[in-house]
């Protein structure tokens, strides 16, 4: 399995998804795949359709008129997928904790492998948590 | 015989390559750095990519035509292939024969017209519009890129590709023919669906075009038949125009390393045309290629035949 596992290390493509956060984290998300942060350079690739991604990259403490739509594009995604919870939004609900309108945090819709804090995280923030997935997918 | 298995590998380990060239070049156009972890200086990547999409699930969507949704991904890879075994990459072609122009001209339109049934097969809204937009695409920059590759053969008195490539141990057509060449470049553009005219997998438009619903094994072998195309359209571009594997200092290198070299040079300027180009609209794309394309390839049928009549160039 070592070569499948470093295989899938070193090509992680992310789908970003935001499921009503305040595009804070959005933009900071996005700001890893620009010139200065190149997160390219791990092999990692923002894919526009679910079908490609490998990880979920999901920022928002998810409300409940998208709840939905993100069970949706979870369950579009092959076998092997992770999710990325982005921003304290994503981990916890965040400033949202309690709204009649959240579901407050990811993890209380699908299940979540790695939670970046923040509000919202910094790009490296992001290139520290692809790392520590990339170690963690290594490691089986 | 006994090269051939080694040459078709060698095609594939070159797509490969040649993707890898391309995103480090494209990155660095744009002040980024592209892949380079993976491998000694990155050149792994797209390897990485290949065996991880071979490893995933493989998802059947229940909207999809499942006799298309599986047969295109498999079927793509092969008119490439094809292709390359026409042109003289390794300094002879694998099958060479005299036509073998018109046969490389149809594999280039059924590649387009199996991405259109992979987009249809899909059974996806966003997979059917960007099938479609293959095919109407196909309408406008299909019929310059024939006449574009006329002139070649013109000038060669021959319809085969290898024989083209040899007849230049002079000049190379792309100086004669330069208007043609320049007309064959962006309509091969179009063919390979990079940016300018990759309106059929626009990502900020419809999500992945006609790949959208592609998972797994067959988005892998989908990755590979682009990157098969990529190299098929540049060794053609090299054996028309760029004088195949002419090059100075020619008998002690051997050809093929100056049809490679070439073939590099080709996929690193439709590389850069790629990274300096904004997407083009539909409309704009068969406009353009009526307007504009079709009748520069005219004109430099119309040049070509001037000087023979002239004596510029001798009749073949
Ligand atoms: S964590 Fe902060 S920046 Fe991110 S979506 Fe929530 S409120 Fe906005």
């Amino acid at each position: 399995m070592g070569v499948l596992s470093w295989a899938r290390a070193k090509s992680i493509w992310v789908l970003h998804f935001n499921s009503g956060g305040c595009n804070g984290c959005d933009i900071e998300a996005v700001a890893a795949f620009t010139p200065r942060f190149d997160a390219e350079r791990f092999g990692v690739l923002l894919v526009p359709s679910p079908r490609h991604a490998d990880a979920l990259l999901v920022t928002g403490p998810v409300t409940k008129q998208i709840k939905d739509r993100l069970i949706r594009i979870y369950e579009q995604m092959p076998e092997p997928k992770f999710v990325i919870a982005f921003g304290t939004c994503a981990c916890t609900g965040g400033v949202f904790k309690g709204s009649y309108s959240t579901c407050g945090g990811v993890d209380k819709v699908i299940p979540v492998d790695l939670y970046i804090p923040g509000c919202p995280p910094k790009p490296e923030a992001l290139l520290n948590g692809i790392a520590e997935l990339m170690r963690r997918v290594r490691g089986g | 015989m006994w090269w051939i298995p080694g040459a078709l590998a060698f095609f594939i380990v070159f797509a490969f390559f040649i993707e890898w060239v391309d995103r480090r070049f494209v990155a660095r156009l744009q002040d980024r750095y592209g892949p380079i972890y993976t491998g000694t200086g990155g050149v792994l990547q797209p390897w990485a990519d290949f065996i991880k999409l071979l490893s995933k699930e493989d998802i059947t969507p229940a909207a999809s035509d499942k006799v298309l949704f599986r047969l295109a991904p498999l079927v793509l890879p092969i008119f490439p292939i094809v292709g390359l075994c026409l042109t003289p990459i390794l300094g002879k072609p694998i099958i060479g024969f005299d036509g073998d122009l018109i046969v490389a001209f149809f594999l280039m339109s059924v590649y387009t017209i199996m991405i259109f049934i992979a987009g249809y097969g899909s059974g996806n809204s966003f997979g059917i519009v960007g099938g479609t937009r293959a095919a109407l695409q196909m309408l406008g920059y299909e019929v310059p890129f024939a006449l574009a590759m006329i002139g070649p053969a013109i000038l060669a008195g021959t319809l085969s590709i290898s024989e083209i490539a040899y007849s230049q141990s002079n000049i190379w057509y792309a100086i004669p023919l330069a208007l043609g060449f320049a007309v064959f470049m962006v309509c091969s553009l179009a063919e390979v669906d990079v940016v300018p005219f990759d309106i059929p997998h626009a990502k900020q438009e419809i999500v992945a075009g006609w790949e959208t619903e592609y998972s797994g094994r067959k988005l892998a072998l989908i990755h590979l038949a682009e990157n098969l195309e990529m190299v098929f359209i540049s060794a053609l571009a090299t054996a028309l125009f760029l004088g195949g594997g002419y090059g100075p200092f020619s008998p002690p290198i051997p050809p093929a390393v100056w049809f490679i070299i070439k073939t590099l040079i080709v996929a690193i300027v439709i590389s850069n045309l790629r990274a300096i180009f904004a997407r083009f609209k539909i409309i704009t794309l068969v406009e353009w290629s009526w307007k504009y394309l079709l009748p520069l390839a005219i004109v430099q049928l119309l040049v070509l035949e001037l000087f023979f009549e002239l004596g510029v160039i001798p009749w073949p």
